[in-house]
């Protein structure tokens, strides 16, 4: 599956909810060269240490480095 | 002819001796009745978290029909086949006589794991290796689910049959903390049906961050391991195979590495999540001695073994999680650690050996969604 460019407008990650919580899960994305570091929604198929999307500022290939989930802030 | 007053007096006197009788009589009641009301009020109180067993193990077992059907792409319907593997028991060795025991219970489980695997196979014969992973998780996860429900249900019905107070109120003591156990089970299968890394995954994410360059090979069923290089010491370091959801074998792991291989390490630093107690904080990282592994004990019984023959000390670092937290998606709080475990880990290394020495770092854990 081809990730969409670091640049590209981003869609709003989905929400999953565990219980009463809800979370919303994200793909940081880090460019071995030049250390800059994306951070878009969860795809199915994404796994730590795959290949990621182009680095938007060098144009290396990124590593996905970590996946996990933040609670959903509810606003007021 | 009564006057108002008495009249009224008559009638107070006479409700307060209606009381008396009601007060009596519920007294006799309570002293003779007593226990049975207790156990119809705790019987109820069981019956309906049994319910609620019933619908979360009836859930699980439908997402992983659905899971085979549906991502599996599974020719006819699974139902019949899965519904057989719930049911699958593991018959534990006899301990009268303990000698041995860890051997044969090793054999049991890998016989077990290799028999579901190659189900599993069978029914998803073109899923990738990932999904056949995910599979075998769902089952188990269900599996445990269905179990949880057969065992209280049958202590529910024992103590109800057998007019048991104290069974029915150990039963819902326990209650609370077989419904939270539950939750978080079937909490997990949506983590694991998406692939996503679970919090037990800290280990192999931690372990992928010295592994991710470098060459890797195959060193137990469902292990990997790369060597490199560490500030003048040569760092071996072994996780389960990503991402896929296995955990591996890291006791033969280790065990291969120093009496197959002939390693002679130095050090052996284990990395897993643990469980935290009431009161501490998520993500908090403690440091010990000891082989940082759970699981039914084969693993740790190796580790411990080999590791005390060629008096190899066994630095731990584990990351604590509540049960959910381990098995359901990676939470924010628990990777934040990581930077705090790599100083950890280097400090060990730098502290603990020296130039020349060989060190094995092992991540310990579910490499679901965590690749080397």
């Amino acid at each position: 599956m081809s990730l969409p460019p670091a640049t590209a407008q981003p869609t709003p990650p989905p929400q999953q909810s565990q219980g009463k919580a809800k979370f919303t899960v994200y793909t940081i994305e880090e460019c071995p060269a030049c250390g800059q570091k994306t951070k878009r929604g969860f795809q199915v198929g994404d796994y730590v240490t795959k290949d990621g999307a182009n680095c938007s500022k060098c144009g290396n290939v990124t590593k996905m480095t970590l996946i996990y989930a933040e609670p959903v802030v509810k606003s007021k | 002819m009564p006057t108002l007053a008495n009249m009224s007096l008559q009638f107070g006197g006479d409700v307060s001796s209606l009381l008396n009788i009601v007060w009596l009589l519920s007294f006799f009641v309570f002293i003779v009745y007593g226990q049975r009301i207790q156990v119809y009020i705790v019987g109820n109180d069981i019956s309906r978290a049994l319910n609620r067993l019933k619908l979360m193990k009836d859930k699980s077992r439908k997402e992983a029909v659905d899971y085979f059907t549906g991502t599996g792409k599974t020719a006819g319907d699974p139902a019949q086949r899965i519904d057989e593997f719930l049911e699958y028991v593991t018959i534990m060795p006899v301990d009268l006589d303990p000698q041995g025991i860890v051997g044969k219970i090793e054999h049991i489980t890998q016989t077990r794991d290799e028999r579901v695997r190659s189900e599993v196979k069978k029914l998803m014969p073109n899923a990738e290796p990932v999904k056949v992973s995910v599979a075998e998780n769902i089952l188990e996860i269900a599996g445990s689910l269905n179990m949880i429900h057969k065992i209280v249900r049958h202590y529910y019905l024992l103590g109800k049959k057998t007019n048991s107070y104290i069974l029915l109120v150990q039963l819902q003591m326990i209650m609370p903390q077989v419904l939270m156990e539950a939750d978080a089970l079937v909490n997990a299968v949506d983590t694991f049906k998406l692939g996503q890394p679970v919090g037990d995954g800290i280990g192999p994410i931690i372990a992928s961050k010295y592994m991710a360059p470098f060459a890797k090979q195959t060193v137990a069923k469902d292990t990997v391991m790369t060597v490199s290089e560490y500030k003048g010491r040569t760092l071996y370091t072994l996780k389960a195979e990503g991402p896929m959801g296995y955990v591996g074998e890291p006791g033969v792991a280790i065990q291969r590495v120093i009496e197959e291989m002939n390693v002679p390490l130095n050090a052996i630093i284990m990395v897993d999540a643990a469980l935290k107690l009431e009161g501490e904080k998520t993500g908090d990282v403690a440091e010990g001695i000891g082989a940082a592994i759970g699981g039914i004990g084969t693993d740790k019984f190796r580790i411990e073994d080999v590791s005390a023959k060629h008096k190899v000390p066994v630095y731990a670092i584990l990351v604590k999680q509540s049960i959910l937290e381990a098995i359901t998606v990676m939470r924010k709080d628990i990777t934040d650690a990581s930077d705090k475990v790599h100083g950890l880990i280097n400090n060990l290394i730098e502290e603990k050996t020296k130039e020349g020495d060989k060190v094995l770092l092992a991540g310990i854990g579910n490499s679901l969604g965590v690749g080397q």
